[in-house]
C-alpha cells in the first residue's frame, strides 16, 4: 500500500493540476481524494507541491538489440527510460540481424520479458532487412503482436513496394511508420541543407527530400486505405503538409515530433558537435517554431525521442563518420519540462496528452490516467529540483546527447508500475 | 599572437593575417639568393599526412619546410593499415606517439584537422579539409593579390566556377574580405548556391559578372570528382558559358584585369590554353608564393601545450569499456 499525499495531478484534458492524495493498493489505485484516511501499514509519501504524471511512452526508440549490444540493450535502454519517468516503448526493427520475421521478433520480445521492468513492444520490418525489395514476414509479425511496420532509418524507397505491404498488411489491423526522405536527394548525410551546410562545406538534405515523401506516403496510404504514422517530422513544409493531409480527412495519418526537432537547430551543430547529428537533420528555428505550432494545434498526434545510442568512440569522430541520432529517454521528460512547461510554451495536459496518452492510443495499448481502478502507471515530478545529466545519471549505455553535463529544471522523483517503484530518487 | 594550428581563416585575426603576409615577403627575399636555405626549424620535424591526393600542395609544404631546416616524413596513407580500417582516432593516437613537431594534413572529411589538433601536441596545418577551409591557399592569394595592390581595399575578385565544392572559396573569400576586398561569385546555378554568403553578390551570367567590374578574375577548377550527380551537362557547355574563352580573353586583356587559378587547371574547362601564356596571369605567381606563405605559417606556429594522452588514453578505455 502506499499513500501519495498532496500530490498535484495532471492529465491529458486539462493544463489544470489538481491536487489530491492517491492511495496505490496492490497496484490499483483505489482512492483519490483530499485528506485521505491513512490505512494501516501503507507508505506514506508527501507529495506536497510535486506533479504526479501518467508514465509516458515513448513510440519510437532503438535498442540496437541484437547486434549493435556495444551501443544500447534492452536492459539498458529500459532502464533510461525508467530514469526519464517511461513506461513503456517501442522499439525500432533496424538491429542486426533485421526484426523483419516471426523468428527474430520472438527472440527479442523474448529477451523483453525477462530483461525489462517496463512493458517493451516492437516494431517489424516492412520489407526484408530493410532493403526495400522483398516483403517481410508481415503476418508471422502480426500474430507475435506486431502491429508497427517501418523500415526506419530508411525510407521504402520503392513506392509499389510500399503500396503492396500497405494493401496486404492493412488486413491484418497493422499500420506503417514512415522514415521520410527521399534518398537520392538526402544523400548519406545527416545535415539540413542551408547557410549552415554550406559554411561547414557539407553535401546538406533538402527540407524537400523529407516533404516529398511524407506526402507520398499519405497518399499511398490513402490509396491503400491504410493507416500512416509520420516519424520524426523535421520541417515546417513537412508539419504543413500533414496538418492538409490531417484537415481532408480521408486518410489516416498520425505523426510525431522529436523533442531535439522542437529545440535545435542546425546552428547548434557549431564546429561539428557530432551531438547534433541525426536523421532527419535538424533545421532552421522556423522549423522549431513551425513543429511547435503544429504540437500545440495537434498535427502531431504524439511526441517520441528516436532515443538513438552510439558508442562515445563513434560519436568522438568527425562529423561525416560519426554515425546518425541522439539519446532521448533519460532526458526527454525534464528537457520537456525545462524548455516548454516551465516557460509556459505549453501545459502539462500537453505532455500527458503527446507522450502518454495518444502514443498508447497508437500502439492500441489502453491509456495510463491516475484515475480510481487503474492500474498503478505513474511518476512523481519535482519541479523545484533540478538535473543534471552527468554520465553517471545516465542510464543508457550510450551518453551521445546534446544535454551532457547541463542542469536542467525538473526532477523524475519516482516512477511506480503496478505494485512495484521502478524508480525513487532521494 | 602565438598559435599552436592553422586549422582555418574564419578565425584568423586581422594582425595575424597581416603579419604572416609581411612574414612571406621576408622569406620569399631568400629565393633569389643562392643557398634559399635557414636554420629556423632546425631539428624540428614536419610529418605529411595527405589522405587526399595532391601534388602541387604537399610539394609546397615540402619545400617550405625543408627550406626552414626541418626534416620531412610523409606518412604514407595509401599503405598504412588506415586501409586496413584503422580509424583516424587510433592514426592520430600513432602521430602523438610519433612526438613529431608539426602535422600538416589534408582530408575529405571537414573539420577533421581540427579534431585531430585537439588530440596533438603538434601544430596542426589544415592543408584542406573536404569543401570547408584551405587557410595557406587563402593566403598565399591575398600575398599574390597584395602583391599587385598593395592597398587592395575595395579591389574587386569575381570567383569563378564550382563554388559549392570549394574549400578554396570559402576560405579566399573569407579572407580577401577581412582585408577590405570585395567579392563575387560566378558560376551554374547548381554550383553556386543560393544558401551562400549574404555579403558576396552572386552572378550565373558571365556579362552581368562583369559588369560589377572585376580586378582580378578567379577561375576554380571545375571538381569532377566531387560531383556525385551531374551539376552541368558537359565541360563544352560549361567552357562556353562560365569558362575563360580566347574571345573573353582579349577582353579581360583589353581591361587589364589579372587571372588567377589555384591549380590544377582544366584546359579547355575553366579556361583556354592562351590563358597560360597571358601576360597578366598570376598562376605561377600563386605557386611560388605558396612556398614562401606556408614558411611563414610554419615558423609562426608553436607546437606545444598540454600533452593530452593520458586524457585520451582515459578517454579511449572508457570508450572501450563499453564495448562488449
Amino acid at each position: 500500500m502506499l499513500l501519495l499525499q498532496n500530490a498535484r495531478i495532471a492529465a491529458e484534458n486539462s493544463p489544470v493540476l489538481v491536487e489530491s492524495d492517491v492511495l496505490i493498493v496492490e497496484g490499483i489505485i483505489q482512492q483519490i481524494g483530499t485528506s485521505l484516511a491513512i490505512p494501516e501499514g501503507a507508505r506514506v509519501i508527501d507529495a506536497r507541491g510535486r506533479v504526479l504524471l501518467p508514465g509516458m511512452f515513448d513510440a519510437h526508440v532503438h535498442f540496437r538489440a541484437p547486434g549493435f549490444e556495444n551501443k544500447e540493450t534492452i536492459t539498458t535502454g529500459s532502464e533510461a527510460a525508467i530514469n526519464g519517468g517511461i513506461t513503456g516503448v517501442v522499439m525500432m526493427p533496424n538491429t542486426r540481424p533485421a526484426l523483419d520475421s516471426a523468428t527474430a521478433i520472438a527472440t527479442v520480445l523474448d529477451n523483453a520479458r525477462h530483461r525489462a521492468r517496463i512493458p517493451v513492444y516492437t516494431s517489424g520490418c516492412v520489407t526484408k532487412n530493410r532493403e526495400g525489395k522483398e516483403l517481410a514476414e508481415i503476418e508471422g509479425m502480426h500474430r507475435l503482436g506486431v502491429i508497427m511496420l517501418t523500415d526506419d532509418g530508411d525510407t521504402t524507397a520503392d513506392p509499389a513496394v510500399l503500396l503492396r505491404a500497405m494493401q496486404y498488411a492493412t488486413e491484418f489491423g497493422m499500420f506503417f511508420a514512415s522514415h521520410c526522405e527521399v534518398p537520392e536527394l538526402a544523400g548519406p548525410r545527416a545535415l539540413n541543407e542551408g547557410v549552415m551546410s554550406y559554411r561547414l562545406g557539407i553535401k546538406g538534405s533538402p527540407a524537400c527530400a523529407e516533404e516529398i515523401i511524407i506526402d507520398r506516403d499519405i497518399r499511398l496510404a490513402r490509396a491503400a486505405g491504410a493507416h500512416v504514422h509520420i516519424q520524426h517530422v523535421s520541417s515546417k513544409m513537412g508539419m504543413e503538409t500533414i496538418r492538409w493531409w490531417k484537415s481532408r480527412g480521408d486518410v489516416k495519418v498520425t505523426a510525431e515530433v522529436a523533442p531535439h526537432h522542437l529545440l535545435f537547430t542546425d546552428e547548434h551543430i557549431g564546429d561539428y558537435d557530432t551531438n547534433y547529428k541525426m536523421n532527419p537533420p535538424l533545421r532552421t528555428q522556423a522549423d522549431c517554431d513551425a513543429l511547435l505550432e503544429g504540437l500545440k494545434e495537434g498535427v502531431f498526434d504524439l511526441i517520441a525521442t528516436d532515443h538513438a545510442p552510439h558508442t562515445p568512440f563513434e560519436k568522438a569522430q568527425d562529423f561525416i563518420s560519426a554515425p546518425n541520432g541522439i539519446t532521448g529517454l533519460d532526458t526527454a521528460l525534464v528537457s520537456l519540462y525545462h524548455f516548454f512547461v516551465e516557460p509556459r510554451k505549453f501545459g502539462w495536459d500537453v505532455v500527458v496528452k503527446r507522450y502518454s496518452a495518444e502514443p498508447r492510443r497508437l500502439m492500441g495499448l489502453p491509456v495510463a490516467a491516475i484515475e480510481v481502478g487503474q492500474e498503478a502507471n505513474c511518476v512523481l515530478f519535482d519541479t523545484e529540483a533540478e538535473t543534471t545529466f552527468t554520465k553517471e545519471f545516465m542510464k543508457s549505455k550510450s551518453q551521445n546527447t546534446p544535454f551532457i553535463n547541463q542542469t536542467l529544471q525538473g526532477r523524475v522523483d519516482l516512477v511506480i508500475l503496478g505494485s512495484e517503484i521502478l524508480l525513487e530518487r532521494e | 599572437m602565438a598559435r599552436k594550428d592553422l586549422l582555418d581563416i574564419a578565425s584568423l585575426h586581422r594582425e595575424e593575417i597581416e603579419f604572416l603576409l609581411d612574414q612571406s615577403t621576408s622569406f620569399k627575399k631568400l629565393f633569389t639568393r643562392s643557398v634559399k636555405k635557414i636554420p629556423a626549424l632546425e631539428g624540428k620535424s614536419v610529418l605529411m599526412l595527405f589522405y587526399e591526393a595532391s601534388t602541387r600542395t604537399h610539394s609546397s609544404f615540402e619545400v617550405a619546410a625543408k627550406r626552414l631546416s626541418a626534416e620531412v616524413t610523409n606518412f604514407d596513407v595509401a599503405h598504412s593499415s588506415i586501409t586496413k580500417g584503422e580509424s583516424v582516432r587510433e592514426t592520430i593516437e600513432t602521430l602523438q606517439a610519433m612526438r613529431t613537431d608539426y602535422i600538416v594534413v589534408r582530408h575529405g572529411h571537414p573539420g577533421l584537422p581540427a579534431m585531430i589538433a585537439r588530440q596533438t601536441t603538434a601544430s596542426v596545418i589544415n592543408a584542406g579539409d573536404g569543401a570547408h577551409e584551405h587557410p595557406t591557399q587563402a593566403l598565399l592569394d591575398a600575398f599574390t593579390i597584395k602583391e599587385k595592390f598593395p592597398d587592395p581595399r575595395g579591389k574587386k575578385v569575381l570567383i569563378i566556377g564550382d563554388i559549392l565544392h570549394s574549400r578554396v572559396a570559402r576560405s579566399t573569400s573569407t579572407l580577401l574580405q577581412k582585408l577590405g576586398v570585395e567579392v563575387a561569385y560566378l558560376g551554374p546555378g547548381s554550383l553556386v548556391p543560393k544558401y551562400g554568403p549574404t555579403t558576396i553578390p552572386r552572378f550565373t551570367d558571365y556579362e552581368a559578372a562583369m559588369a560589377w567590374a572585376p580586378d582580378v578574375v578567379y577561375l576554380l577548377r571545375v571538381q569532377m570528382e566531387r560531383q556525385d550527380v551531374q551539376f552541368f551537362p558537359n565541360v563544352r557547355e560549361y567552357h562556353r558559358v562560365y569558362g575563360i574563352t580566347t574571345a573573353r580573353l582579349a577582353e579581360i586583356r583589353d581591361k587589364g584585369l589579372y587571372i588567377m587559378h589555384p591549380g590544377p587547371v582544366n584546359r579547355g574547362v575553366e579556361l583556354c590554353d592562351a590563358v597560360m601564356d597571358y601576360e597578366r596571369s598570376l598562376i605561377t605567381n600563386q605557386v611560388e608564393n605558396g612556398i614562401s606563405i606556408r614558411m611563414a605559417v610554419l615558423d609562426w606556429l608553436t607546437p606545444g601545450g598540454d600533452f593530452p594522452r593520458q586524457e585520451a588514453y582515459a578517454a579511449r578505455q572508457q570508450a572501450g569499456s563499453s564495448v562488449m
